[in-house]
């Protein structure tokens, strides 16, 4: 009662025959579900604050990932639509809002910007969407401290929404990272679906050969200002996080470097991949955790030297580790023929 | 397929049913909180009958990384030197060293609130943070969870105020303040004055204007001629310079904390023969560092304020407040170059004003911290300019305050009163 | 009139700052088809290098070019073990291989030589010449007649060379460089070493007004980048070109367009590009490439 993935071809190792089996997936889901309510429950406060934050940023890799890694379009302004969410997050609050419309604004806003930018920038190449996606930031910076009536200029502003209500009993931290795995988590899975479905192969062929896919009546321009609107709405959703978990923003949320910084964790990831977005937001966050522990006044030699070795040995990312160490481990194993069927268990 | 997704609708009704049970049930984790202390009695964390640790967290890498190592250098040379000689006698009797744990937050106000996250529990007190934005960040998370953020450098005015901020208070003189300084000279000046104004695009720049403008209100023998901004990232202010040239004002105030792009101003003001009185912030007048490769003698005159005596110039050379300083430097904080940046003085005052409050403390709590915090007044501190001190019971004012003009001799600087015609 | 003559001279000095850089990451991409976000990064290593030399006691010119050569040798090794492993493969992992490369240089320049901002000495004197009115420094007089003079020799290389020919061949197709008896790897190798040693004249050129600290290249690599783009990846002349475009038009927006102002007036370059790109997407002075589908 093999349930083979109609979409695999290649010969899949013993461990993606086995995740191909219903049971074993829905058990798996169960476990991460459980997980998901009791791990809160147990961690230290900082823990789930940690968690949290690899949540927020995770989101925005994720976002990224859908227009750089599936749609193959350059982007170095994700970080400008999680800010742009951040104050329409913060803005809303303080004016009183509902929380729920301001879920809504500032999810739709940086949607909406998203979709203008690349209306106008997606007929050009990709150099000049990259280089329409790197003013995003540096722009943003100087507008966020000059309307600052909205703003709170450069001195920022808080927005603290997110303590636990009485009912739920539990802390402020808890109850951050059960938003956060919730809002996050359901946006992952929407991503996942995207991204597996007929959109995702539009992406796919887009990204390979631009020409080809006209041919095959898949509009360039339009699947590309669908993922840079998609990925800007995932910003913003990022954006709303950032504000439930740090409760400040400032016109340094908005900075290039974090951008930068979001490209590489996405790379490091795993380009192009779901999971690879979780990794590369714990690396955003945990990176210069661990580099400050090692010897704050060392982080910046650290976190260029532990980029570079990862990279050195995993060019395409930690979501390739257990290709590598498959890899490792079968040229220690004697050779298998390529008819074999994956049900055949080792070890 | 049609199975899959019914198990996968029952699956999710599980887990919903689950999460919904879990949330009413409203389990807590077992272990002690880290939530500040229980009863006045029971210490606060990061204090024991021999230790006292002060967490900070401030930027060590990125652009503002040269003031920000000084942060550490300057607490770290002062606590180094006291408990090299024992350490320090509080006032419940024990006699603690001080550890000081410092991260880096890349002026990140996501990673200052991370790192204030990481040490919170493990500290005693938060203190000599550098930067507006990201000692915003975690100000109200430090008021929730009562932990003190206490004399950071930042001359951001809401820091020290007492009803807004419980458990903060700033170290240095606000923004306005200085400029506030500055502009009751001018006012005081006997003949007119066309004044342009360069300021950073923040809100260093802006309270600094903002002190400015309100003490020349009134004054009719001074004019606001021109008025402009720059990024603290700009590689050049020659455009604005040179739009300011062209507004033919005598006096420039420069509220700017870039130090290559002071030098780089007063280079260009020379290039294009503009050739007004001169203020600048505490921060970037020094004289070794800015003024002598920028020529700043060819200007009439030059103007800044300070608290703190500057190790470059060439009067402090053998002050012995200033001998101890750069030696305790070299010792303790590994930092063997005469600082370019005040805040090394500045770390060094704020460790002996704490020194103060230690003394004083009669339980290791954070509440008698902060209580004994606003006791200090008149202290001057090793470094302080006579004339200044640190005085804390001020509510809605930092520790320093008080700040002395002073003009540029060409050497160094000395104290005025009054505009010199 | 005379402000305005000012800012265009100011714009150009300041839009020299920029070209350096834009030359050294032009180069770095017709060598190798990566874009370097380390160019910077790598200038200013160069020219802490130098300081260190002159510091030594070595007079100023030789200090120079002992940093130049040993940029040559520097960006050689990067390309041979660090940069080779990823130039055929995913040409995001590339740049972000390049992004860890800056940040790993500017941490070491950090753990050096600290980051307190360290003066440089001037190749040129303090004086200031007089044009029609404006007066311009000596020393920027100075960089914009190198840059020129850089981006006269590196136009020269391309078109003109047999090893700017083999370089962009190499870059455009290493198989078939190789079949055509091009040594790839000692012409990637090259193209990196010139290119750093470009660099390193650049950081020389700009320390002095900058004053040497390690993220000093930061803020003009974006300016850079915008200046390439603009200019077309294939040309020296059109990035120089832009380059000044950029810093000219940037400080003329902000005096002239009050709307704009001296915190906006960054957005000028970037609408300038885009408005270029709609209608040349090629550059200013690029050559159109076609691709094969």
């Amino acid at each position: 009662m093999t349930a083979t993935n109609s979409f695999s071809t290649a010969p899949a190792s013993p461990w993606r025959a086995r995740l191909e089996r219903p049971w074993v997936r829905w058990g798996l889901v169960a476990l991460v579900v459980v997980l998901a309510i009791v791990v809160p429950l147990l961690l230290p406060e900082f823990a789930n604050q940690t968690l949290a934050r690899i949540g927020v940023f995770s989101v925005a890799v994720l976002g990224l990932n859908v227009v750089m890694g599936y749609a193959g379009q350059i982007s170095l302004g994700q970080i400008f639509f999680v800010g742009l969410g951040a104050y329409v997050t913060a803005y809303g609050y303080n004016a009183g809002w509902n929380i729920v419309i301001v879920f809504v604004l500032a999810c739709l806003i940086p949607a909406v910007v998203g979709m203008v930018v690349a209306l106008a920038a997606a007929r050009l190449g990709g150099l000049a969407i990259a280089m329409v996606t790197i003013a995003l930031p540096i722009i943003g910076v100087p507008l966020a401290k000059r309307f600052s009536e909205v703003t709170g200029g450069s001195q920022g502003t808080s927005a603290r929404f997110s303590a636990a209500p009485e009912w739920s009993g539990l802390y402020d931290d808890q109850w951050q990272l059960y938003l956060v795995i919730l809002i996050g988590g359901a946006t992952f899975m929407l991503t996942r679906n995207l991204v597996r479905g007929k959109y995702g192969r539009a992406f796919a062929i887009v990204k390979g050969n631009e020409s080809v896919a006209a041919s095959m009546g898949v509009s360039p321009y339009r699947y590309k200002v669908l993922a840079f609107t998609i990925a800007s709405l995932i910003g913003g959703v990022s954006g709303f996080l950032y504000m439930v978990v740090i409760q400040y923003t400032s016109p340094e949320t908005l900075n290039f470097g974090h951008s930068i910084e979001l490209l590489a964790s996405m790379v490091i990831g795993g380009a192009g991949s779901i999971i690879g977005s979780l990794i590369g937001g714990a690396w955003y966050v945990l990176v210069p955790q661990v580099t400050n522990i090692i010897d704050p006044n060392l982080t910046t030699v650290l976190q260029g030297a532990i980029l570079l070795i990862v990279l050195f040995f995993l060019p395409n990312g930690f979501v390739s580790l257990p290709r590598l160490l498959r890899r490792i481990g079968r040229r220690d194993a004697p050779q298998r023929s390529a008819a074999e069927v994956p049900q055949h268990i080792e070890e | 397929m049609r199975m899959n997704r019914r198990r996968s609708r029952v699956a999710s009704v599980v887990a919903g049913v689950g999460i919904v049970a879990v949330l009413v049930a409203g389990c807590s984790r077992g272990g002690a909180e880290p939530d500040g202390d229980g009863g006045a009695a029971t210490a606060s964390p990061g204090i024991t009958d021999t230790t006292i640790t002060l967490g900070m967290t401030t930027p060590l890498s990125g652009g503002t990384a040269g003031p920000g190592t000084c942060t550490v250098a300057g607490l770290e040379a002062y606590f180094g030197s006291v408990n090299a000689a024992g350490g320090i006698e509080f006032g419940d009797g024990k006699t603690r060293t001080v550890e000081i744990k410092a991260l880096d937050d890349e002026y990140d106000p996501q990673k200052a609130k991370a790192n204030y996250d990481q040490l919170k529990g493990s500290v005693f007190a938060m203190t000599a943070g550098l930067g507006t934005p990201t000692n915003r960040a975690w100000r109200e998370a430090a008021i929730a969870d009562e932990v003190p953020q206490v004399l950071i450098q930042t001359g951001d005015p809401l820091f020290s105020n007492t009803q807004e901020s419980p458990w903060q208070l700033g170290f240095v003189p606000a923004y306005q303040n200085e400029g506030e300084a500055f502009g009751e000279l001018l006012a005081g000046a006997g003949g007119e004055h066309k004044v342009a104004i360069l300021s950073q695009n923040d809100d260093y720049g802006e309270g600094y204007v903002e002190g400015f403008k309100s003490a020349i209100e009134g004054a009719d023998n001074i004019e606001i001629v021109k008025e402009l901004t720059y990024e603290a990232t700009d590689t050049a202010v020659d455009a604005q310079l040179t739009e300011l040239a062209a507004s033919d004002a005598d006096v420039l105030f420069n509220a700017m904390s870039i130090t290559p792009l002071v030098i780089s101003s007063l280079q260009k003001m020379q290039e294009i023969g503009w050739l007004p009185s001169l203020f600048l912030p505490s921060n970037t007048s020094s004289p070794g560092a800015i003024l002598e490769p920028g020529g700043a003698a060819a200007l009439p005159a030059v103007y800044t304020v300070s608290f703190a005596k500057t190790p470059q110039s060439p009067a402090y050379a053998e002050d012995e407040d200033v001998v101890t300083f750069l030696s305790d430097l070299a010792e303790y904080a590994d930092y063997p170059d005469v600082p370019a940046f005040p805040h090394c003085m500045w770390s060094y005052m704020i460790g002996a004003t704490l020194e103060q409050v230690f003394t004083k403390m009669t339980e290791p709590t954070r509440e008698d911290f902060m209580a004994q915090l606003r006791t200090i007044s008149d202290f001057e501190a090793p470094l302080m300019l006579p004339g200044t001190s640190v005085d804390t019971t001020e509510d809605d004012q930092p520790a320093v305050s008080t700040v002395q003009v002073i003009k540029y001799n060409g050497k160094g600087y000395e104290p005025v009163d009054s505009w010199d015609e | 009139m005379s402000t305005f003559l000012q800012l265009m001279i100011d714009g150009l000095s300041t839009g020299s700052i920029y070209a350096a850089l834009a030359l050294s990451i032009v180069l770095v991409h017709q060598a190798t088809g990566l874009i370097n976000f380390a160019q910077g990064g790598m200038a200013v290593l160069s020219a802490y290098i130098a300081w260190v030399i002159y510091g030594l006691g070595a007079p100023l010119i030789v200090a120079i070019l002992a940093a130049v050569i040993v940029s040559f040798f520097l960006g050689a090794l990067i390309e041979r073990y660090l940069v080779r492993r990823f130039e055929r493969g995913d040409p995001d992992t590339a740049v972000v291989v390049t992004i860890g490369l800056l940040t790993l240089i500017t941490g070491i320049c950090a753990w050096f030589w600290t980051y307190n901002n360290q003066l440089f000495p001037s190749l040129f004197p303090l004086d200031t010449v007089q044009i029609a009115g404006a007066v311009i420094s000596v020393r920027s007089l100075g960089t914009i007649v190198v840059i020129v003079a850089i981006m006269v020799l590196l136009q020269a290389l391309f078109v003109g060379t047999k090893l700017g020919l083999a370089l962009r061949a190499v870059a455009i197709d290493p198989s078939s460089a190789a079949l055509s008896g091009v040594p790839v790897g000692r012409n990637l190798m090259i193209g990196w070493g010139l290119a750093a040693s470009l660099g390193a004249i650049a950081g020389v050129l700009v320390a002095p007004q900058l004053t040497l600290t390690p993220g000093m290249m930061d803020s003009a690599l974006v300016y850079a980048l915008a200046a390439v783009i603009l200019g077309g990846l294939t040309s020296p002349i059109g990035v120089v070109v832009a380059a000044w475009l950029i810093g000219i038009l940037e400080n003329l927006a902000a005096v002239y367009v009050p709307f704009i102002g001296h915190d906006l007036k960054i957005a000028v370059p970037f609408v300038l590009v885009f408005v270029v790109l709609l209608v040349r997407p090629q550059g200013l002075f690029g050559r159109k490439s076609v691709v094969r589908v």
